[in-house]
C-alpha cells in the first residue's frame, strides 16, 4: 500500500490530507486528489489488485461542495488509504467498471446526495424506493430531517427489474412479507422447472434514516444509533464508533475496558452463528439437530443478560470504555459457563455431521466462487468459507486483538456446508478466546475522560457477518457526518451468484447458510 | 341396504374425522418434546378448526368457481375413500372395498386441490401444484406396485376382505406383509406431506409443497382442506394397521364390540403417530430431485414381495 501511495503522491500530485488530529493508531492514509486524474488512477489501483473497501460521500468536506471517500484496502497490509475526491457539481464518473461493488455504492450516494454518476451501468434507485418523489435527496445538509408528507400509495415509477425470457422460464417474486417473522426483502427468481436461472435481490425496506439521525448528536448519544444499526451486531458497531471517537480524541482506552468489550464482541459472534447454524438445520427440516443450538444460542444470550442487563449488550459500550464496571464474580459466573461449552457444542455438531441426509443437503448447495471475494469485497465466514483468508481481527487489528490467538479456518467448499463448519470452528475459538481474556482481565478503571471536538476517524471491526467499517466526522463536539458500512452490505449481492443452478427449495437453507442482515444494510 | 352397512356408512367416516386432528396434533406434540421442546396443546389442531371455521373467507381477485367449489369436492371424495377401509369393524356388504378405486379416490381428491392450488395465480400456489403433481405421478406406480403385492398375498383387491383373511389367519401365514408394510408405510409419509418429502411446519414458502397449495385458502375453506388432508393420513394409517396388526378389529357390530374396537383403533393409530413422529425428527428433508430415490425403498419392497409370493 505504501508503494502505491508514493506513486499516486508523485504521479497525480495526489495530496496528504492532514490528519486534523492524527492518532497514535492511525492506520488510514488519506489522499486527496483532482476530479480529472480520478479515472487514471482507478485504472492503477485495479492493475495493483486493491479492494475497494467503501465508498461515500461528505458535503462540505475540506473547502468543496462534495467530497467523495474511496476507501481501499490491500490483503495483508494494515495500512488503508483513503482517497478524497472533492467535486463541486454533482456528478462523478462512475468507477464500477474497474471495482464492481462501487455499483452498490454509487447507487446509495446517488440516492442519499443526488450526486449523478456518468457511464455508470446501473443508474437505478438503491435505498429511496418508488415513492419517493424526484429530487429528494435526505442526506444532503439542506433537507431537514422531520417526518415526511409523502403519498405511499402512488409510485413515481416502476423499478425495473432483469428481464428473462424463454421457453420454460417463469418467473418467482418472493416477499418482501414472508410467511415468518423475519425482516423484509424481496427476491425475484426466474427459474427453468425447478432450477435457478437467475436471482435479483431488491432490498431496503427497512430503511431509518439512522445516518442522518446520527448528524447533530454528540459522541455519546450517537452510541444508541450505533447500537440499532443490525440489532444482533450492536457491540461491534458501537465498538467501530467509539473507536472512530477515542482515535480522534486521541485516547488510550484502559486495558480493562477493552477486555470487557472483547468479552461481549465474542458473545455476540457466538450468539449469532449458533442462530446460523440452528437455522440451517431447520431450513432441511432437522430441528432435531436444530435444538442444542437453540439451547446454547438461548444460553448466551443469557449470559449477555447477566453481565450487561441487555441480552444483546446494549448500553454498556461508550466512547472512552465502559459507562460501568462488571463484577469480577459476574465475569467468574461466565468463566464457569464457558467450560463444557466447546464439548457441548463439539457434540451437537457431531450430531449433525452423523445425519447423511443433512449432510446431503449441505454439500455442494449455493456454492460461492473463491474469485468474487476481491471484486465484491466478500468478508466474514462466507468469505473464510470459500477459502479466503481474511479477518479484520487480524488483518487490522484493534483493542486487544494484536495479543490474542485469533485463528482462521478456512474452508475451500463455499458451499453450505464449508459455510456451517467455519461458523462452527469459529464458535470454538470465540469461547477460547473470552476464556483467554478472562484470564487475563485484572482490576482497574473502565473509563477514560475524552473530550471530543473536530476531526474524523475511521474504524473497522469485525463483526459477526464480517468486517464493519465505520467513519465518523466530527464538528464542534456534534457528528457531521456518520457513515456505517456493514458486511452485509457487500455480501448480500453474491447471494445472486450463489444460487444460480441450484434449485428454488434450496434457497432458503442457502439464505441461511450466509445469514447477512436486511437492517445492517439499509441504515 | 341392512342396518350393519347403514351403521358403517356412518360410523367409519366418522371416525376418521373426529380422529384425524388428533392424530395430527400427537406427531406435533411427539415431534416437540424430542426436541425438548413442550410444544402446543394435543388437542391444538380442534382449536385451530374451530377457529377457522369462525373466520371469513377471503378470496384473491384471480380465482374462479374452482377455488370455491375445491374443498367441497376434496373433503367428499376423501370421505367417500375412507368408506373403503374398515377402520372399527368389517362391513358385510361388498359394496365397497377396491383397493385400486380407494387409491383413485385419493388421488381425485388430490386433483381438485392441485387445481385450487393453479387457481388463485399466485406463484406459490403454481409452484407448489406443479410440486405436488411430479411427487404424484412418480409415487403412483409405487402405489399400483403395493396394491399389486397386497392383492397377490391375500388373493383379493377388496379391502375388507383382505382383513377378513388376516383376522382369520396370524401375521405367520403372510410374513410378506412387513415388506409390504414398510412400502405402505412410505405411501402414508409421502401421502401425508411429512419429512423427509415435505415439511408440514415449514415457514418458508419455496421450500413448501403441500402447504404452497393452500396457501391461498382461508376461514372455513381452509379449515376443510385441512380436514381432508388429515382424513388422508389416518385412512392411510388404518390400512397400514390394519394390514400389519389387524387384531381388535370388531368383526360383528354390537355395542360393546364397536365401542371396544374403536378404542383399540384409537390406541393402535396413536401409536403409529407417535412413530411417524419419531421417524420424522430423525430425518432431514430430502433433495427434491432424490425423492424417486426414496421412493424407490418402496417400490423394490412390494416388487420383491410379488416375487416371494410366486415362488411359494
Amino acid at each position: 500500500m505504501q508503494t502505491i501511495i508514493e506513486e499516486l503522491e508523485g504521479r497525480f500530485k495526489a495530496t496528504p490530507l492532514a490528519i486534523s488530529v492524527p492518532g497514535k493508531n492511525q492506520k488510514a492514509v488519506y489522499l486527496k486528489t483532482g476530479e480529472k486524474s480520478v479515472p487514471e488512477i482507478m485504472l492503477l489501483l485495479e492493475g495493483k489488485g486493491v479492494i475497494l473497501a467503501d465508498l461515500f460521500a461528505a458535503e462540505n468536506f475540506d473547502g468543496d461542495k462534495f467530497s467523495l471517500f474511496y476507501i481501499f484496502e490491500k490483503r495483508d497490509d494494515p495500512v488503508m488509504m483513503v482517497l478524497v475526491v472533492g467535486i463541486d457539481e454533482a456528478k462523478a464518473a462512475s468507477v464500477a467498471a474497474h471495482f464492481p461493488g462501487a455499483c452498490y455504492y454509487e447507487r446509495e450516494v446517488a440516492d442519499g446526495f443526488g450526486i449523478e454518476f456518468t457511464r455508470a451501468f446501473d443508474k437505478r434507485r438503491l435505498f429511496l424506493h418508488e415513492v419517493y418523489p424526484e429530487g429528494f435527496h435526505p442526506l444532503l445538509k439542506s433537507f431537514e430531517n422531520k417526518p415526511l408528507d409523502i403519498d405511499y400509495s402512488k409510485l413515481v415509477k416502476e423499478y425495473p427489474f432483469r428481464k428473462c425470457s424463454g421457453e420454460g422460464i417463469y418467473q418467482i417474486p418472493v416477499g418482501p412479507v414472508h410467511a415468518g417473522v423475519i425482516e423484509p426483502g424481496h427476491f425475484r427468481f426466474h427459474a427453468i422447472g425447478e432450477t435457478i436461472f437467475n436471482l435479483e435481490i431488491r432490498h431496503f425496506y427497512t430503511h431509518r434514516g439512522l445516518e442522518k439521525l446520527a448528524e447533530g448528536k454528540t459522541p455519546l448519544e450517537c452510541c444508541a444509533v450505533a447500537e440499532s444499526v443490525s440489532g444482533d451486531e450492536s457491540a461491534a458497531n458501537v465498538t467501530a464508533l467509539t473507536m472512530a471517537v477515542e482515535e480522534i480524541c486521541g485516547i488510550k482506552v484502559p486495558l480493562r475496558a477493552w477486555c470487557i468489550r472483547t468479552i461481549l464482541l465474542e458473545l455476540e459472534r457466538v450468539y449469532s452463528h449458533l442462530g446460523d447454524l440452528a437455522g440451517m438445520a431447520i431450513d432441511v427440516a432437522f430441528p432435531l439437530g436444530a435444538a442444542a443450538f437453540f439451547n446454547m444460542r438461548e444460553e448466551t444470550l443469557r449470559q449477555n443478560g447477566a453481565l450487561t442487563g441487555s441480552r444483546f449488550s446494549k448500553g454498556i459500550i461508550v466512547p472512552g470504555g465502559l459507562n460501568r464496571d462488571i463484577a469480577q464474580s459476574k465475569l467468574g459466573g461466565l468463566q464457569a459457563y464457558t467450560n463444557d461449552f466447546v464439548a457441548r457444542l463439539e457434540k451437537a455438531v457431531a450430531d449433525i455431521k452423523a445425519s447423511g441426509w443433512v449432510i446431503d443437503r449441505f454439500e455442494t448447495t449455493g456454492t460461492i466462487d473463491k474469485a468474487l471475494a476481491a471484486p465484491l469485497n466478500l468478508s466474514g465466514p462466507v468469505a473464510r468459507a470459500s477459502g479466503v483468508q481474511v479477518d479484520t481481527r487480524i488483518d487490522h487489528p484493534y483493542g486487544i486483538y494484536e495479543k490474542l490467538r485469533v485463528e482462521e479456518y478456512p474452508r475451500e467448499g463455499g458451499d453450505v456446508l464449508a459455510r456451517f463448519l467455519v461458523k462452527a470452528d469459529e464458535i470454538k475459538n470465540s469461547i477460547r478466546l473470552i476464556q483467554d481474556v478472562l484470564d487475563q482481565t485484572g482490576g482497574g478503571p473502565v473509563f477514560e475522560k475524552y473530550e471530543a471536538i473536530e476531526g474524523y476517524a475511521m474504524s473497522m471491526v469485525e463483526a459477526a457477518r464480517g468486517q464493519n467499517l465505520h467513519w465518523l466526522w466530527l464538528k464542534n463536539g456534534r457528528v457531521e457526518r456518520y457513515k456505517v458500512r456493514t458486511a452485509s452490505f457487500c455480501n448480500w449481492p453474491v447471494i445472486e451468484h450463489a444460487v444460480v443452478g441450484n434449485i428454488v427449495a434450496d434457497f432458503p437453507v442457502i439464505n441461511k447458510s450466509l445469514n447477512l442482515s436486511y437492517a445492517g444494510n439499509d441504515l | 341396504m341392512n342396518w350393519n352397512t347403514a351403521v358403517y356408512i356412518v360410523m367409519n367416516p366418522l371416525f376418521a374425522l373426529v380422529l384425524s386432528p388428533l392424530v395430527l396434533g400427537l406427531i406435533k406434540t411427539v415431534k416437540a418434546r424430542i426436541q425438548g421442546r413442550p410444544g402446543p396443546p394435543v388437542l391444538q389442531q380442534y382449536y385451530q378448526l374451530r377457529k377457522l371455521f369462525h373466520k371469513e373467507i377471503v378470496y384473491s381477485e384471480d380465482s374462479s368457481f374452482i377455488m370455491r367449489l375445491g374443498p367441497y369436492l376434496g373433503i367428499a371424495f376423501m370421505l367417500t375413500a375412507s368408506l373403503f377401509v374398515p377402520m372399527v369393524f368389517i362391513p358385510q356388504t361388498g359394496w365397497f372395498g377396491n383397493i385400486i378405486l380407494f387409491f383413485y379416490l385419493m388421488i381425485t381428491a388430490k386433483f381438485f386441490m392441485v387445481l385450487g392450488g393453479l387457481d388463485a395465480g399466485s406463484t406459490f400456489g403454481g409452484m407448489g401444484s406443479s410440486r405436488e403433481m411430479t411427487v404424484s405421478s412418480i409415487i403412483e406406480p409405487v402405489t399400483i406396485m403395493s396394491c399389486a403385492a397386497l392383492a397377490f398375498v391375500l388373493k383379493t383387491t377388496s379391502i375388507p376382505e383382505m382383513f377378513r383373511t388376516l383376522l382369520a389367519g396370524s401375521i405367520f401365514s403372510y410374513p410378506t406383509l412387513i415388506l409390504v408394510g414398510i412400502s405402505l408405510f412410505i405411501i402414508l409419509i409421502v401421502e401425508s406431506a411429512r419429512v423427509p418429502v415435505d415439511n408440514p411446519e415449514t415457514h418458508l414458502e419455496l421450500t413448501m409443497i403441500h402447504e404452497a397449495m393452500i396457501l391461498e385458502q382461508s376461514g372455513p375453506k381452509l379449515a376443510l382442506v385441512e380436514l381432508a388432508s388429515g382424513v388422508r393420513q389416518t385412512v392411510l394409517m388404518a390400512l397400514l394397521i390394519n394390514v400389519t396388526f389387524p387384531w381388535g378389529l370388531a368383526g360383528l357390530a354390537g355395542c360393546a364390540s364397536l365401542l371396544l374396537a374403536a378404542v383399540t383403533m384409537a390406541v393402535k393409530m396413536l401409536i403409529l403417530a407417535a412413530t411417524v413422529g419419531l421417524f420424522e425428527s430423525l430425518l432431514a428433508k430430502i433433495r427434491f430431485f432424490r425423492l424417486p430415490d426414496f421412493f424407490m425403498i418402496a417400490l423394490f419392497l412390494s416388487f420383491i414381495t410379488i416375487v416371494f409370493e410366486l415362488l411359494r
